[in-house]
Parts: structure tokens; sequence; C-alpha cells
């Protein structure tokens, strides 16, 4: 037998997360939905002599959904053929605003799902002045009532113990409104099998997933013989449940008035027209120096590790292709992705920080006016700013914007924040390019750096205009959304949050980098002919003076030369020469497409200076600053990183798609090549055009 | 009487009650937050330059913030 399955379900914001933690002891993992990217949260737990499937439903107001998530929660719930159908459904509400959590729990009870009902946060009754009366209200919902504290666990034992009851029967107080029996009546020719209320809900929701077309067509068919609109039906049932539970709840519900939030002090400043945008800024601000200057060590750490690992292996195992694919393919290519981790968890603590103390949907209510001359939500501004560490958790975060497309606008010109792996070139490039003297007083290497930064900025919201004149849109752009109270953040739920988001980064996107770099370890490590062949005995011949380990570096670079890879370059040459590149600069680009950073470290091979080169080194940043400062365009007998190559370079990285895990966050989150594969082409076009106007201007 | 008026006139500190939401485009889920017929608000906080306004549902002691362009269609009673 399968086991029981247990959903939970709850506005958000009323802690039912914690609960989920609380109840299955932890024991759980992060998926996606099958088909769809919305975060699936499953766990199990052992009691009552069995064991318990455990699903923590995204939150939402209602089952009339208007986001993803919610249309998620609704065809869990109603769609009989979902493996994921709820044995019992838990209805989790909070003592401030139990009414619509109680609409909630009706709605599914309506549609025929037993439920049982917690009071989630029930310390907040007492803080808040709130008496609930129980009994009473148990009678009214025909179900039992559970008191918990998630945080402190209080409650808990006695609600898993109730998981195998049977809740009594239940007779909805929604008396479908009359003006609509004729249409209800011809809609319940389609579904014989279904409760009046089922059949109320497909005609008041519009496209419903899991029907056929045909049977969405039949629906709209009579929507449109009754001049009746989903919007209409749903309006006439929200305002009709709320005038009932109202009455209900008069007596069962009361509040002592008067008690004063803190919440309405701390928004008077964190909300106030000035203030508050400057208190933002100087959040946002700590945010970088945090993802800059805390990661630092780490980082370096992780760094020192990888390429320790990769030395060893290269030192114990005997000399030949295998073992170099482990050391130089996919050790570094592992350490190319854990490098990342400690920038992603530094922001995600911060982000979630802001979620859980209820500063997050503040910043919405700020930057909301800001966004949307761009097409954008408030929303957006999560994204936005998570886009300024790394494009991938940046891109998932959009998942909350309820229009669809504002949504997809915001998915695709996130990638044009400058995120953290576009610094490593940007330092590179603007040391050999741009003097180090100052204007006004500041440093002009810092002010370069800076504008590439609002260059970014400037690109996202620029081409987000311009894609909210192109994509067209049936649903109107609304914006409706809770400030929650503020609370003091729930250590574990906090912690969670940021192992799921590193994890899902290093092993979603993690794959794609592993694999594109073993491909270009391939493409660098073998060679037609037998100039690839014989590289070491040709490059002692031509320099018998060099010592041996500038002679292994020439070698190493002469190889690199007559790679499949170095050919790549050449054959992209032609496309790539009036950016004012060279072939090898055209293999930086090439190989650089998995992720921006091996740039540097091909440009490092390239010019044989070893590809152990560590930008952040002193020593080695000089070498290969030096290095790169002697080479020579053969095609323009120029230096090759002159100021016109070296801003075409830092414009054509500030806007090309040179991220394979971008792509396959956006494809995934996109669900559609179209977009995606117009996303890459439109930022690789743009970044070429720049380039070439820069170059040819400059020259 | 006094006049009726909308929902994006108010002021900073003011109070209204809710008479009706004059779309039918305004998605459910306006209903479902709280922007009954018959509920007192309070206007919180006002972005500034037009920008999106915070509102105390006092029933439920909620804040809900929404767009001007949302609050046009909302007809309240001003107290």
């Amino acid at each position: 037998m399968n086991n029981p399955i247990i959903a939970l379900l709850g506005n958000p914001n009323v802690g039912k997360t914690s609960l989920f933690n609380r109840i299955t002891k932890l024991n759980q993992k992060v998926g996606n939905y099958p088909g769809i990217t919305v975060e699936k949260r499953e766990g199990s737990l052992t009691a009552n002599n069995k064991t318990y499937k455990i699903i923590d439903l995204p939150g939402t107001y209602t089952l009339f959904p208007s986001s993803l998530d919610e249309e998620v929660v609704f065809n869990t719930l109603v769609d009989q053929n979902n493996k994921l159908k709820p044995n019992l459904i838990v209805v989790v509400g909070e003592p401030s605003n139990l009414k619509r959590s109680i609409i909630l729990y009706q709605q599914a009870r309506e549609l025929g799902l037993p439920a049982i009902f917690v009071i989630n946060m029930i310390d907040e009754a007492t803080t808040k002045g709130i008496h609930i009366d129980i009994s009473k209200l148990e009678s009214l919902l025909k179900t039992r009532i559970f008191q918990t504290n998630a945080r402190t666990g209080v409650g808990i034992d006695k609600l898993i113990s109730a998981f195998d009851s049977i809740p009594p029967i239940y007779i909805g107080n929604f008396d479908i409104p009359e003006q609509h029996a004729l249409a209800l009546a011809e809609a319940k020719k389609l579904f014989p099998l279904e409760s009046e209320y089922n059949t109320w809900q497909y005609l008041a929701k519009g496209n419903i997933e899991f029907f056929s077309k045909e049977t969405n067509d039949k629906l709209e068919n009579i929507r449109g013989k009754h001049k009746i609109t989903p919007q209409i039906l749903q309006k006439e049932e929200s305002i009709q449940r709320n005038k009932n539970l109202e009455q209900s709840l008069s007596s069962i519900i009361s509040k002592d008035s008067g008690l004063k939030s803190i919440t309405n002090a701390i928004d008077k400043i964190l909300l106030h027209p000035i203030l508050g945008y400057i208190i933002f800024f100087g959040v946002l601000f700590l945010i970088f120096q945090g993802i800059y200057n805390w990661s630092g060590p780490a980082m370096d750490f992780i760094d020192m590790q990888f390429g320790d690992l990769a030395a060893y292996v290269q030192s114990v195992l005997p000399a030949g292709p295998l073992p170099d694919l482990l050391s130089n393919g996919i050790i570094k290519g592992i350490g190319g992705i854990v490098i990342f981790v400690p920038q992603i968890v530094i922001l995600y603590i911060f982000i979630s920080l802001m979620e859980e103390t209820g500063y997050m949907s503040r910043v919405v209510f700020l930057m909301d006016r800001w966004l949307r001359p761009f097409g954008l939500n408030g929303k957006s501004v999560i994204p936005l700013i998570s886009g300024v560490a790394c494009a991938v958790p940046a891109v998932m975060s959009a998942r909350n914007i309820e229009n669809s497309k504002e949504r997809l606008v915001t998915m695709l010109v996130t990638p044009f924040m400058t995120c953290s792996a576009r610094l490593p070139i940007y330092i590179v490039i603007i040391g050999l390019v741009i003097p180090e003297s100052t204007f006004l007083g500041f440093n002009i290497q810092g002010i370069i750096l800076f504008a590439l930064y609002i260059l970014g900025i400037l690109a996202a919201l620029g081409s987000a205009w311009l894609l909210n004149k192109i994509i067209k849109t049936k649903h109107k752009s609304f914006l409706i959304f809770e400030l929650p109270t503020y609370k003091f953040p729930d250590w574990k739920n906090l912690l969670l949050n940021v192992w799921d988001k590193s994890s899902s980064f290093v092993f979603g996107a993690g794959k794609i980098i592993l694999a594109i770099s073993v491909i270009l370890w391939a493409l660098g490590s073998f060679g037609p002919g037998d100039k690839f062949k014989n590289a070491e005995e040709i490059v002692t011949q031509n320099n018998p003076t060099l010592s041996e380990e500038d002679l292994s570096h020439e070698i190493s670079s002469y190889k690199v030369e007559h790679s499949y890879l170095g050919y790549l370059g050449m054959v992209i040459e032609p496309i790539v020469e009036p950016l004012g590149y060279d072939w090898k600069m055209g293999i930086g680009l090439i190989s650089s497409f998995a992720a921006r950073e091996v740039f540097v470290g091909t440009m490092a091979t390239v010019y044989s200076i070893g590809d152990d080169a560590d930008i952040e080194d002193d020593a080695s940043k000089r070498t290969i600053l030096s290095k790169m400062r002697a080479e020579v365009n053969k095609n323009t007998g120029l230096p090759a990183y002159n100021l016109a190559s070296g801003v075409s370079l830092l414009l054509f990285y500030a806007f090309a798609m040179q991220c394979m895990s971008t792509i396959a966050i956006v494809k995934k989150e996109t669900a559609s090549w179209k977009w995606t594969l117009i996303q890459t082409g439109f930022m690789t076009g743009l970044a070429y055009i720049a380039a070439l106007i820069a170059y040819q201007t400059l020259k | 009487m006094r006049d009726k008026s909308s929902l994006d006139k108010l002021k900073k500190g003011e109070k209204a009650v809710i008479v009706d939401l004059n779309s039918n485009e305004i998605p459910p889920k306006f209903y479902e937050m709280g922007f009954l017929p018959g509920t007192e608000i309070e206007v919180k906080h006002i972005a500034p330059l037009n920008g999106p306004i915070c509102l105390n549902i006092i029933a439920s002691n909620s804040l809900i913030a929404i767009r001007k362009s949302e609050a046009k269609v909302i007809i309240i009673d001003p107290k």
C-alpha cells in the first residue's frame, strides 16, 4: 500500500514551512513538481505505526490561482490523476488572519477533500490580544482544530497523532448564485461524476491545465453563452464567503483593540519616502561588501584545495590523457563550480534574512514605482539584486511574480546584471588598458569598474523596456502583496533555505559546467596532425636556451595553438577580427562560453604563463599582465591589448551571454527553447555590436 | 450624504470604507486579501511619485500594498 499523503496548505507567512520542518524532523528533500519548476518540498514521517509522505504546498491565498505557485496547489488538490493528491489536508492558519485561512479550508472541504485545521503561531494570540473560542470554531469548521507553535514545538505531537483521523461530513455554506444556475447545469453535463462545487470551480477558474483543450473550449463556450467570466464568478464567491464568515466569526474571535504593533514604528522609518530609500541602498551596499569582502578567504581556500588535489592526482598517477582528464578536466571543472559557493551562500543569507524578517516585501513596495516604466514589477527587484552575485539563483527567484509576462521579462534581463564571474575579466582588462591615474581625486580604474556595473543595470532595464513593447500579454499587470509583521528570523528556516539554494546551484548548474569543462579540456588536449603530436620536440628544437619551466609553458602554449581549440580560434578569427581580437583571444571567447571566468585561465595557457595563474595573487597577476601587455596582435601589428581592443572586450563581456549555467536555468524556468535562444542571441548580438562600435571608433 | 470617491484619492492617515470594486478585470486575489465591500481601511504609507500605496485592513490588522492604478477602481466612502 502507498504511504498516506498529508499536504500542508495555507497562506504565505503563517509559519507553514517551520511547521513542515518540525513534522518531518528535517527528513525532507526539495525538488520540482513534474514538468514545471515550482519548488516542491516533500518529507517523510514515521508515526502511528506507519510512514507518511508530507508535502509542503506553496503558500496560497486562494484556490483560484494567479501565479505559478498557486496553480500547483489547485492542480495537486483537484486533479484526480495527480500522484500527489493528498489523503488528508492540514490547513494552517495564524491567529491574526484566521478568516483567510478558513476560506481556504472551506474551499478545500467543498471540493471533497478531508481536512483538519491548525492554528499555528498560537503564542501570537496572547501577544496580540486575540481570543479564539476553539470549540465553537470546531463546530463551525466540522473538524478538529490544533494549536501549535512550530518554533518551539508546542502541539506538534498532538497534531501528528491525528493524521489518521477522518473529519465528519462537511456541507458547504457557499450557495452557488441562482443567476448562474443555467450555466452550471450545462457545465454539469460535462462532468456527470463530480460534485456541484467542483463543477462551479471549473467554470469559475478559466483554463484548467489538466483538462483537454476540448473540455476547456466547451467550458469557455458555456461562459461565453451566459456572458460570464471567471473574474465575475470568483468575485461573487469571494464576497459571499467573506460575508458568511464575518457573521459566524463575530462570536468566535474577539480582539483587544488598541494594541500598537512595533511593525508600525519600524515601517515609519523603513518605508519613509526618503529615509526608506537611503536605508535600502545602505543594505544593498552592505550585501555587495559582504559578497566581495567576506567570501575572499573561503574562495582562496577552496581554490587552493582543488589546486592541491589536481596537483596531487597528477603527481601520483602516471602521465597520460586519463589522469590529465581527471586533474585538468574534472577536478578543475568541479573546483570552478564550488568556488562560487561562498558568494552564493553569503548572498542567500542576506536574501533569506530579508525575507524571514519581512523586509523584502518592503523593498518590493519601495521599488515598484521605479521598475514599472520598464515593464517590470516591484517583485523583479529580488532577481535583479541577486543577479549581481550570480544569475542562476537570481533567475530562479523570479518565481513569485504573478504576471507571466513580467516574470518572463525579469528572467530574460536578469543576466545583464554584472555577476561576480565578470569581475576577474574586468580586473584583468582594466588593469591592462586603463591607466592607473586619478581623475578628480578618484582612481580611474575604479570609476571604470563602477561604470561597468551601471552599464549592466542600464542594459537590463533597457532591454526590459524593449521586451515589454514586443511581448504581448493577455493578462493585465497588477500588484498586490502583504507586508507581514516584522519577525525575528527562524534560523533553521534560514539555514535550510541557504542550503537548498547553494546545493541546487552546485548540482544543477554544476553538471553543465562540468560537462563543458570536460569538452573544453578535450578540445584543448587533442589536436590533428604531427604538429600537436610532436609539440615537445618542435619547441625544444626551436628554443634550445629556455629554462625547463619556461620550456614547459612554451610547449603547452604551442600545443594549445595546434589543438582543436586553437584551430577553432583560427576559424572564428574573421568573425572577431573586426572587434580587434586575434585568434588567441578568440579561443578565450569560445572557451569562456562555458563561464566567463574561464577567459582568464585560458589566456594564461595561451600566453604560456601556466594555467595555474591566479589573478588574485599579486605576483602571478603581474606576470599575466606583463605577458598580455607584450602580446602583439599579428593582424594589426599593434599590442593585442590596447585601449580600443580592451574596451571592446569589456563591452563584449558586459553584454554577452557567456554562461552555460544561465542558459540551462533559463531553459528550465521558462520551459521554452524559443525564449532561451532569443535571449542568448539578443545578448550576444548586442555584445558584438557594442564591441564592434567601440573598437572601430577607438582604434 | 458624503461623496463617493476612489481609494487612490486618499491621503496618508485617512480612513475609509470600501463600497465596491468597480472592475471586472481585478483578479480575485484582491477579494481574498480583504478588499471587500464594507471593509474599513486606513492609508498607512504612500510610495513617492505615484508609487504603490500601503493600506491597513483594520478588521484583520493586515498591511496590504497595491498600485495606484488598482486603487483607482476601488470605490470608497471616506470617513
